[in-house]
């Protein structure tokens, strides 16, 4: 595994949505459920070989596992942590709460959400886009949008109509 | 549901085809039960006719001889007690989730509001809200899976028959999936009341069922049926996992 320097101990720096851009919540929740079931820890070999993916489908996978906080990567051992422990035990609801809050310190998506509030009216797709763009530069920009409309959604802060290409905020249900 | 009997019976059910004048045998002679409270499992190689069976046990097929009853009666295709999930997901790609979760209840003339509301529920119990005004073609292989778990669980069933429900999915969206699933199944509060889901994997097989209904290649007999009395969670990297799935595997190959 290539080190991510961007990266504190706590694995909580997200210097932006890069490495969620692809990956589901329920791979991600996959992968700690497959290291736990090896013993909590094991290195990145194994766990390819458990899951039967290769490391080109596996690698983004565990970079979006270890920048939401939830594996450790050492040398190439995956390690999980006690927030990840906590996840897999939490129902649906409690399971969102956790992951919102780390999502809501990402700062590509707390300056989108910063705009829809300023803006107080739906944002257009091309807004966004552009919004994203200027951070990041056009050629990730529409895989950094659709990251942000499904993280978005699954955290239920932000809700988007394909149809009419708006998105707007939204109050998480309680 | 009584004590008295079983949700389902199969009951010396065969099913062959006619094909060129030859007879052609795809099940012989299945006969098993699921109780209430039960987890199934339907294993057998590619072609033992399990696809089939699931047909039939939901009404979709019926069999050559043998009857199917459900709650003590011959089963139908428009019983809403009994649900399907199939592999392919079958959602209707021009509606959002929520609309494809509402469709069974809008068939059997379920009010609006009611609609709603329980498009609500089952969104929510199976991690999709957020994604209510999504279209299929936005959703991840897992995703689409989980709407058409909630489309199955909206009708209240007793019973949900799942066809190889996560053989699209890759490994870890199945495997966070199967976790879900049985947290479905042991919440009181949630149907459905049994699971009957054909798989061919025997390691998929054990990490979910009571029991294993294993079936031989081509025509499809009952094996045997395997109780499987492991404890919950499970652990596929223990010894008593991997003997289960050995025994199963030397049955029906």
């Amino acid at each position: 595994m290539p080190n991510s320097p961007q990266v504190n101990e706590g694995g909580k720096s997200l210097a932006d949505m890069h490495p969620i851009a692809k990956v589901s919540v329920g791979q991600i929740l996959g992968l700690v459920e497959a290291i736990d079931e090896v013993g909590g820890s094991a290195d990145v070999a194994t766990i390819s070989q458990e899951v039967e993916m290769d490391i080109d489908r596996l690698g983004p996978i565990i970079d979006a596992a270890e920048l939401l906080g939830f594996v450790k990567v050492s040398e190439g051992d995956l390690t999980i942590t006690d927030l990840s422990r906590k996840v897999l035990h939490a129902g649906v609801r409690e399971r969102k709460k956790i992951i919102r809050d780390i999502i809501d310190d990402v700062p590509i998506f707390k300056e989108v959400m910063a705009m829809a509030r300023a803006a107080g009216r739906p944002l257009s797709r091309d807004e966004v886009l552009g919004a994203i763009a200027a951070q990041v530069g056009t050629h990730n920009a529409a895989d950094l949008f659709n990251a942000l409309v499904y993280w978005g959604r699954y955290t239920e802060l932000v809700s988007y109509d394909s149809e009419s290409e708006e998105l707007t905020l939204r109050a998480p249900s309680p | 549901m009584t004590d008295g009997h079983p949700i389902l019976e199969i009951d010396h059910v065969s099913r062959s085809y006619a094909e060129n004048g030859k007879e052609f045998r795809v099940l012989e002679d299945i006969s098993f039960q699921v109780h209430d409270r039960d987890f199934t499992c339907i294993v057998g190689p590619s072609g033992c006719g399990k696809s089939t069976l699931l047909r039939e046990i939901v009404g979709l097929d019926r069999p050559t001889s043998g009857r199917i009853l459900f709650d003590g009666e011959p089963v139908r295709a428009e019983d809403t007690r009994v649900s399907m999930v199939f592999q392919s997901f079958a959602l209707f790609p021009w509606l959002t989730v929520t609309q494809n979760v509402q469709l069974g209840l809008e068939a059997h003339k379920v009010p609006e509001e009611e609609r709603q509301s329980k498009a609500k529920k089952y969104i929510e119990a199976v991690g999709l809200a957020g994604f209510e005004n999504a279209y299929p073609r936005e959703l991840s292989g897992g995703m689409k899976q989980r709407v058409g778990i909630a489309r199955a669980l909206v009708m209240d069933p007793l019973l949900l028959c799942m066809d190889e429900p996560f053989s699209a999915l890759d490994a870890l969206t199945a495997q966070n999936l199967r976790d879900e699933i049985l947290a479905l199944w042991t919440n009181p509060d949630l149907p459905p009341s049994a699971v009957l889901m054909v798989t061919h994997s025997i390691d998929e097989a054990v990490y979910l069922a009571d029991r294993v209904v294993a079936l031989s290649a081509r025509p499809g007999r009952i094996v045997k049926v395997e109780q499987i009395d492991l404890p919950r969670p499970r652990n596929r990297k223990e010894p008593e996992f991997y003997g289960w799935v050995d025994e199963i595997y030397s049955l029906i190959v």
